[in-house]
């Protein structure tokens, strides 16, 4: 659905995309992560027509979205800032969005004012920040769109329109497999509703995967044993991060479940606790990996 | 039907899978009863459709449910079936847990009239 191919972008002389490639599959929810200005607005933008790239290849419906204007019909982006027409009205843009959409579904957008309880007589200028959020959304999911593109889309929402709006998105997800790539900083948000992630750094995909693959690939263990015989280096485990308080043992560990619990039981431990990672210490022990690690620094 | 906790460090994904499990093996859901489509799933929980997909084939695979093309999930009859790996986990759980028991100053006859007193009740059903 989104096919993105060996990507090169510079601003000036300072490349901000090196070489990114990745995959999102249709009626997927792609959680884009990365450091801050790891490029992921950039990307976001390449990927739907509004910048475009210096070099590799952006398929969207498997063609070529920039200049493409029978793709960008079926592509709804929404900026992290948004942009509206000055002066406008909720209902004076969704009259612009139905012109512009030839899938707008005025039907939908009469149902979603009852969800957003937002006066379409007003001014969207006048409205806070988080309402003019929704109204974006409003439009966007009105506009019945095959591929949604979300810059940090919950910014600024409250939990009940957030828990709605992610509602609305999911019900077009399962019926009629909407795809959807989301960038946020906010890990847990990803975590709920994402299938796949990928994680972008200085320009580049540092992995990309099913998001619960993923989760059963790393392990947070805290092991203790009787003697002091064990050490984790010559376990031969694939050991991302140790430390041990006391005569506990706290280890980031990659691999199969059943191989690392094998390889503590042969080591007799007086306590093995196994807990799954969240996505945020994923994110954090893989970026400490190519070096962007937390440091505790006192000031 | 039941509600997940998102704030659980385990995937949402493996906590589908055990809830409904435990459903089919307590007989809430009842042999060839039809379980929600995955459309209705993701709306009530609002999940992802895709997570439910793959709890769904991961059952099946361990033949808890079966599926009927263009018809939906349904409970196995013989949801209580053999299988391995559950039959393992269970059992590391059952050896943590007299350990435990065993560790606080519960005897074996104790242990074991537990024991019958959960396969009197099953009887009584």
């Amino acid at each position: 659905m989104i096919e993105v191919q060996s990507l090169y972008k510079s601003f000036g002389k300072e490349a901000i995309l090196k070489d990114v490639s990745f995959h999102v599959q249709k009626g997927s929810i792609y959680g884009l992560l990365g450091s801050n200005g790891a490029g992921k607005t950039t990307l976001m933008r390449i990927i739907a027509g509004i910048l475009k790239q210096k070099n590799g290849h952006v398929r969207v419906l498997e063609e070529e979205v920039f200049d493409n204007e029978r793709i960008k019909q079926k592509v709804v982006f929404l900026p992290d800032s948004l942009y509206f027409l000055p002066q406008y009205t909720t209902r004076q843009m969704a009259d612009y969005y139905s012109k512009m959409y030839d899938s707008w579904d005025e039907e939908r957008y009469q149902k979603l004012k009852r969800l957003f309880q937002l006066d379409e007589k007003r001014k969207i200028s006048q409205f806070s920040k988080g309402m003019q959020r929704q109204v974006a959304f409003w439009l966007a999911m009105s506009s019945m769109p095959d591929v949604l593109i979300l810059d940090e889309p919950f910014d600024g929402l409250d939990a009940v329109m957030r828990q709605k709006v992610r509602n609305v998105m999911i019900q077009d997800v399962a019926e009629r497999e909407m795809t959807v790539l989301i960038s946020s900083h906010n890990l847990r948000e990803v975590e709920d509703v994402c299938d796949h992630v990928g994680i972008l750094h200085q320009g580049e995909i540092l992995l990309e995967r099913d998001l619960d693959d993923l989760k059963a690939d790393v392990h947070k263990i805290q092991v203790a044993f009787q003697e002091e015989a064990f050490h984790p280096e010559a376990s031969g485990l694939d050991i991302l991060h140790q430390e041990k308080r006391g005569s506990v043992f706290l280890l980031i560990v990659r691999g199969n479940e059943g191989d690392i619990s094998a390889e503590m039981k042969k080591h007799r431990p007086l306590v093995y606790d196994r807990l799954p990672l969240t996505l945020e210490e994923i994110f954090i022990y893989e970026m400490g990996g190519v070096g962007y690690a937390f440091e505790n620094i006192i000031v | 039907m039941f509600e997940l906790d998102v704030r659980s460090r385990k995937p949402i994904y493996e906590q589908l899978v055990e809830k409904l499990k435990q459903l089919i093996i307590n007989d809430v859901l009842k042999e060839d009863e039809k379980l929600p489509s995955v459309r209705e799933l993701a709306q009530q929980l609002t999940i992802n459709p895709n997570t439910i997909q793959k709890a769904y084939r991961e059952l099946e695979s361990q033949g808890y449910i079966y599926s009927l093309k263009g018809k939906g999930s349904f409970v196995h009859p013989s949801g209580k079936v053999n299988n391995e790996e559950e039959l393992k986990k269970v059992r590391e759980e059952l050896k943590k847990l007299f350990a435990e028991a065993i560790y606080l100053g519960v005897s074996s006859e104790e242990i074991a009239a537990l024991l019958r007193e959960v396969e009197g009740g099953q009887e009584n059903d």
